[in-house]
C-alpha cells in the first residue's frame, strides 16, 4: 500500500515541498503507531488476566487460612473444656486413689502447660466410657456422623497410598501405635484437636525412641512421651469401644493386649512397675493439656500422622500377626494392555527380560513383538491397544511353544510343523515397517517328527529343551554348530518340560497320562516319579509343569481341574499338595520370580493369583472368550517387572498391571 | 481331540487340542452344525471347519450359513485368508529379496506402492508383502474399525474392500514373478 500510495503521490510530493511531511510518511507513522498502540493493549490484557488470577489466588489463600484459624480456635475451646471436665474427674479419682497418682502428678508438674489437676488411677473403664462419651459429645455438637468419619479415614488413607515408605523397623512399634491412634485420630480430625495433638506426639515419639525412665521425666519431652503413648492407648482404646460395631476395623481384645505390650516396652520400668490399668489411664486432662500445648504443630505433623496412619494400614489391617508385606503384588491386578493382532488362537506368550515387551505365539503360524510402552492412544481409559512390532514368519504350521533366553536376544518356538526355531529379536523401538531382514530367523531346529509342545530354556546351561508328541525330549545347544546334544524318549506322550531351577541337571517333564516324572539329563533317566504318593496316579492329562524357582518344588496343572505340588527331594517324590483351582482344566502356570505367587489360566476363562505360602486364591480375573471349548492357553509373569500377562484362543492377549 | 470323555458320554464331545496333542490329530473332532456353535467366534470357527473338511471346495468355504450377516462373513473370511496367505508369504520370503524385485509389480505397466507407511513408500516386494499383511492383521483387529466380531459397522465394510485389493496384488506379484511357488 505504502508502494502503491508512494507511486501515486509522487506528483504531489513536489507540491508540498514545504512540509516535511509525505503522504506515506504519515500513513506510515500511523500504521506504525497503531500497532504499538495493539501491541501495548495486548500486554495489558495479559497482565490484566494474571493480576485477577492472582488476586483469586490470593482470595482463596486467604479463606482457607481463615477456615483454618476457625477449626483451630474451635478446637482450642473444645479442649479446654475437656480440659475442665477431667480435672473435675481427678480430682474425685484423687480422693478415692492417692498413691497410684502421685507418680504421675509429679509429670504433671513438669509439663509445660500448668496442670494443676492430677491424674487418675486404676479405674480404666470409668475414664474411658468418660472419654468415649466426651468425644462422642463433640462430635454430635459439630454435627459429625460416625459415617462421614468413617469416609475421611479412607479417603485419607487412599490419597497417601502412593506417597508412603515404609519406616525402619526399631520404630515400628512407634507407629504402630501412632499410626492406630492416628487412624482414630484421622476420624476426627476436624472436629477435635486431638488430631493435631496426636501429630505432635508422634512427632515426640520419633525424638525419644524407647526411653522412658521414671528419673528421666525431668524432661519434659521425655515425660510427654510417656503420656502420649498412654493416650494414644487410651483412644485407640476409646475410639475401638466407639467403632466395635464395624467389625472391618478388624480390632479385638487381644490386639489391645498388644499394644499395650508394646507400650510397655516403649516406657521401660515406668511402666513396669505401674499396673496395665494404670497405664492406659493416663489422665484425660494432662492428655488434654498436651494437646492444648501442641495444637500449633498442624501442618507438619498432619503429614507425619498420615505416615503413620499408613504404616499402621498395613501393619494392622492387611497382616494382622503376620510378617509384613511386600509392597510388589498386594494389590489387585488390572487389565492394561490387550494386544490383538492374530487371526487365531495365541498358543503361548512370553515377556522379554528387561523390557516392557512381549512376544505371543499363535496358530495363524506366525509370532509377534509388541512394546507395551507405545501403545495406541486411546480415549477410553480402561485398556490400551497394542500394535505388533514386528512378526515372525516362518513356521508352516500353528506355533504352538515359545521361549526366550535369559538376556531376552533371541527366542525359539517349536511348532505344529515339528520344527523348532531359533530367531533373533529385533530391537523392540524398530519401526512396525521396516525392511525385512532376513537374518532375524536364525537356525531351525530340525529333530522332531511331530509337532513340538513344549520348550524350556536353562540359562545356566545355555541349552534348550523340546518336548514333542512324537514321545521325546530333545536337548539343544543353539548356539553350537550342530545343535542336538540328546535325545530322550519318554514314556507316553509328553506335554510339557521345564528345567529344575533348583538343580539344572534335572528336568521334569508331565505327560497325557498323567504321569510326572523327574529325568537327569546326564544319564538320560528317569530319576524320580512324582507320584501321589499311595500309588494313585492323576488319569486325567497333565496340561503344564513348572518348577519353582527357588524351593525344590514342582507344580502340575491338571485336566481334572487340580493343581498339585510336588516335593523333588523325597526318594518318593511325594505330592505335598492338591487343590482344585478352577472349574475347567487348568492349562497354564508361572510362577512369579521370587517364589511367592502362581498364576493358572484355564479353559473356564479365568486366571487366578494364588499365594504360594498359603496356597489361597488372593485374586481372580476373567478375561477371553471361547473358541471350541479353549480358552486361556498361556499365562506368565514378567521376570523383573510387575506384569502378568494371558493368551487365549480368541486371538487376543492381555497384559495386567 | 476327542476326549476319553466321550467313551462313557457320546454326546460329549470336547473340541480341544490340548498339549501333547500329535499333528495329525489336531482339530480331529467330529464338525458342528453353525446353530450348534455358541461362542462368539463361530463363524470363524464354521469356516476353519468347512475348510478342513475339504479345502478344495471353494464353493462351500464360501457360502455363507442362513441368516448370517454379510458383513460379518466377508470379515471372517478375510481373516482366514490372510492367516492362510501367511504360508504364501513364508515362501516368499524365501525367494524374494530387495535384490530380485526391488519393486512390487505384478506387470510391468503398475508399481504399488505401500500403504502402511504414512505416506505410500515404494518398497521392495517383500517388504510389501510382510507390510500388507502386518497392515491387514492391525486393520482387521483393530478395535477401532471392528471392535466385534460379531457385528460390522457400514462404515468398516470399504476397509475390507480395500484389504482383499492389497492382498490380491501379492498374489499377482507371486503369479508373475515367481511362478513355481504360485504353483
Amino acid at each position: 500500500m505504502d508502494n502503491g500510495d508512494s507511486g501515486g503521490n509522487q506528483q504531489n510530493k513536489p507540491a508540498e515541498t514545504k512540509s516535511p511531511y509525505s503522504m506515506p510518511g504519515i500513513l506510515h507513522f500511523i500504521q506504525h503507531e497503531w500497532s504499538r498502540f495493539e501491541m501495548e493493549r495486548a500486554q495489558w490484557d495479559v497482565e490484566r488476566a494474571e493480576l485477577q488470577a492472582r488476586i483469586a489466588f490470593l482470595q482463596g489463600e486467604r479463606k482457607g487460612q481463615e477456615n483454618l484459624k476457625r477449626d483451630l480456635i474451635r478446637r482450642i475451646k473444645m479442649l479446654e473444656f475437656a480440659l475442665k471436665q477431667e480435672s473435675d474427674r481427678a480430682k474425685v479419682h484423687k480422693l478415692k486413689f492417692g498413691t497410684d497418682i502421685s507418680m504421675e502428678q509429679k509429670h504433671n508438674e513438669t509439663n509445660e502447660e500448668s496442670k494443676t489437676n492430677e491424674m487418675q488411677t486404676t479405674n480404666a473403664h470409668m475414664s474411658w466410657r468418660h472419654g468415649r462419651q466426651l468425644l462422642r459429645q463433640y462430635l454430635q455438637e459439630v454435627g459429625y456422623s460416625e459415617t462421614i468419619l468413617d469416609v475421611r479415614s479412607q479417603r485419607v488413607r487412599a490419597l497417601l497410598g502412593n506417597n508412603y515408605e515404609v519406616p525402619k523397623p526399631t520404630e515400628n512399634d512407634n507407629q504402630v501405635v501412632n499410626g492406630d491412634l492416628s487412624d482414630e485420630e484421622d476420624d476426627f480430625d476436624e472436629v477435635d484437636g486431638f488430631g493435631d495433638a496426636e501429630m505432635a506426639l508422634a512427632e515426640f515419639d520419633f525424638l525419644n525412641p524407647p526411653d522412658s525412665e521414671p528419673d528421666d521425666m525431668k524432661l519434659d519431652w521425655s515425660v510427654d512421651q510417656n503420656k502420649l503413648n498412654a493416650m494414644k492407648e487410651q483412644f485407640r482404646q476409646e475410639k475401638r469401644q466407639t467403632k466395635k460395631k464395624e467389625l472391618k476395623r478388624k480390632w479385638t481384645r487381644p490386639i489391645k493386649k498388644d499394644l499395650q505390650n508394646m507400650l510397655d516396652t516403649l516406657r521401660g520400668s515406668e511402666l513396669n512397675r505401674a499396673t496395665e490399668d494404670v497405664d492406659i489411664h493416663i489422665p484425660d486432662e494432662e492428655l488434654l493439656g498436651v494437646f492444648i500445648g501442641y495444637t500449633n504443630f498442624s501442618c507438619q505433623n498432619i503429614i507425619f500422622n498420615m505416615l503413620c496412619l499408613k504404616t499402621m494400614d498395613h501393619d494392622w489391617f492387611l497382616t494382622q500377626d503376620s510378617t509384613p508385606t511386600k509392597e510388589s503384588y498386594r494389590k489387585t491386578w488390572n487389565p492394561k494392555y490387550t494386544l490383538r493382532s492374530h487371526f487365531d488362537g495365541i498358543r503361548a506368550i512370553r515377556f522379554l527380560p528387561n523390557e516392557s515387551s512381549v512376544i505371543t505365539a499363535s496358530e495363524d503360524h506366525t509370532m509377534k513383538l509388541w512394546n507395551l510402552n507405545k501403545p495406541l492412544p486411546s480415549k477410553k481409559t480402561q485398556a490400551l491397544d497394542v500394535e505388533p512390532i514386528y512378526s515372525f514368519r516362518g513356521h508352516s504350521g500353528a506355533v504352538l511353544s515359545l521361549e526366550i533366553d535369559t538376556e531376552g536376544s533371541s527366542c525359539f518356538s517349536g511348532g505344529l510343523d515339528s520344527t523348532v526355531r531359533v530367531w533373533s529379536i529385533p530391537s523392540v523401538e524398530i519401526d512396525a515397517y521396516d525392511t525385512y531382514d532376513p537374518s532375524v530367523s536364525q537356525k531351525i531346529l530340525v529333530g522332531h517328527t511331530d509337532a513340538v509342545w513344549s520348550l524350556s530354556y536353562s540359562g545356566t546351561r545355555q541349552q534348550l529343551l523340546s518336548a514333542s508328541s512324537d514321545c521325546s525330549v530333545r536337548l539343544w545347544n543353539p548356539t553350537s554348530a550342530d545343535p542336538l546334544v540328546q535325545t530322550y524318549t519318554t514314556d507316553g506322550t509328553p506335554t510339557s518340560v521345564c528345567f529344575v531351577h533348583c538343580d539344572s541337571n534335572h528336568v521334569v517333564v508331565s505327560h497325557t497320562d498323567g504321569k510326572v516324572n523327574l529325568y537327569d539329563l546326564e544319564t538320560g533317566q528317569i530319576s524320580l516319579v512324582l507320584t501321589e504318593g499311595d500309588g494313585i496316579i492323576s488319569s486325567g492329562s497333565i496340561n503344564c509343569v513348572v518348577s519353582h524357582p527357588t524351593m525344590p518344588v514342582t507344580m502340575t496343572a491338571h485336566d481334572d481341574k487340580h493343581i498339585k505340588f510336588y516335593d523333588n527331594t523325597s526318594d518318593t517324590g511325594k505330592l505335598i499338595h492338591s487343590m482344585v483351582a478352577h472349574l475347567d482344566s487348568v492349562t497354564s502356570l508361572s510362577v512369579d520370580p521370587n517364589g511367592l505367587y502362581l498364576l493358572s489360566g484355564s479353559h473356564d476363562s479365568s486366571i487366578r493369583l494364588w499365594n504360594l505360602d498359603s496356597k489361597t486364591c488372593i485374586q481372580e480375573l476373567t478375561s477371553h472368550r471361547k473358541k471350541f471349548d479353549e480358552s486361556i492357553y498361556s499365562v506368565a509373569f514378567h521376570p523383573s517387572a510387575t506384569y502378568i500377562a494371558s493368551a487365549g484362543a480368541d486371538a487376543l492377549a492381555k497384559v495386567f498391571v | 481331540m476327542v476326549s476319553s470323555g466321550s467313551a462313557m458320554d457320546p454326546e460329549q464331545v470336547v473340541r480341544r487340542n490340548p498339549p501333547g496333542t500329535k499333528a495329525e490329530d489336531f482339530y480331529k473332532w467330529s464338525p458342528q452344525s453353525f446353530d450348534e456353535m455358541d461362542s462368539t467366534l463361530a463363524v470363524q470357527q464354521y469356516i476353519q471347519q468347512t475348510i478342513r473338511q475339504d479345502f478344495t471346495d471353494t464353493e462351500t468355504i464360501l457360502t455363507a450359513p442362513p441368516g448370517q450377516d454379510e458383513g460379518v462373513w466377508k470379515y471372517e473370511q478375510l481373516r482366514q485368508f490372510c492367516l492362510e496367505l501367511n504360508g504364501l508369504a513364508i515362501k516368499l520370503q524365501a525367494e524374494c529379496t530387495p535384490m530380485t524385485c526391488s519393486q512390487m509389480t505384478a506387470t510391468e505397466q503398475w508399481i504399488f506402492l505401500c500403504a502402511a507407511h504414512k505416506t505410500p513408500k515404494e518398497c521392495p516386494a517383500i517388504d510389501y508383502t510382510r507390510h500388507t499383511l502386518d497392515g491387514a492383521a492391525c486393520l482387521l483387529n483393530s478395535n477401532k474399525y471392528f471392535p466385534s466380531r460379531v457385528s460390522i459397522k457400514d462404515s468398516s465394510v470399504a476397509k475390507l474392500g480395500s484389504v482383499c485389493r492389497r492382498v490380491y496384488r501379492i498374489f499377482s506379484h507371486a503369479y508373475y514373478h515367481h511362478r513355481h511357488i504360485f504353483d
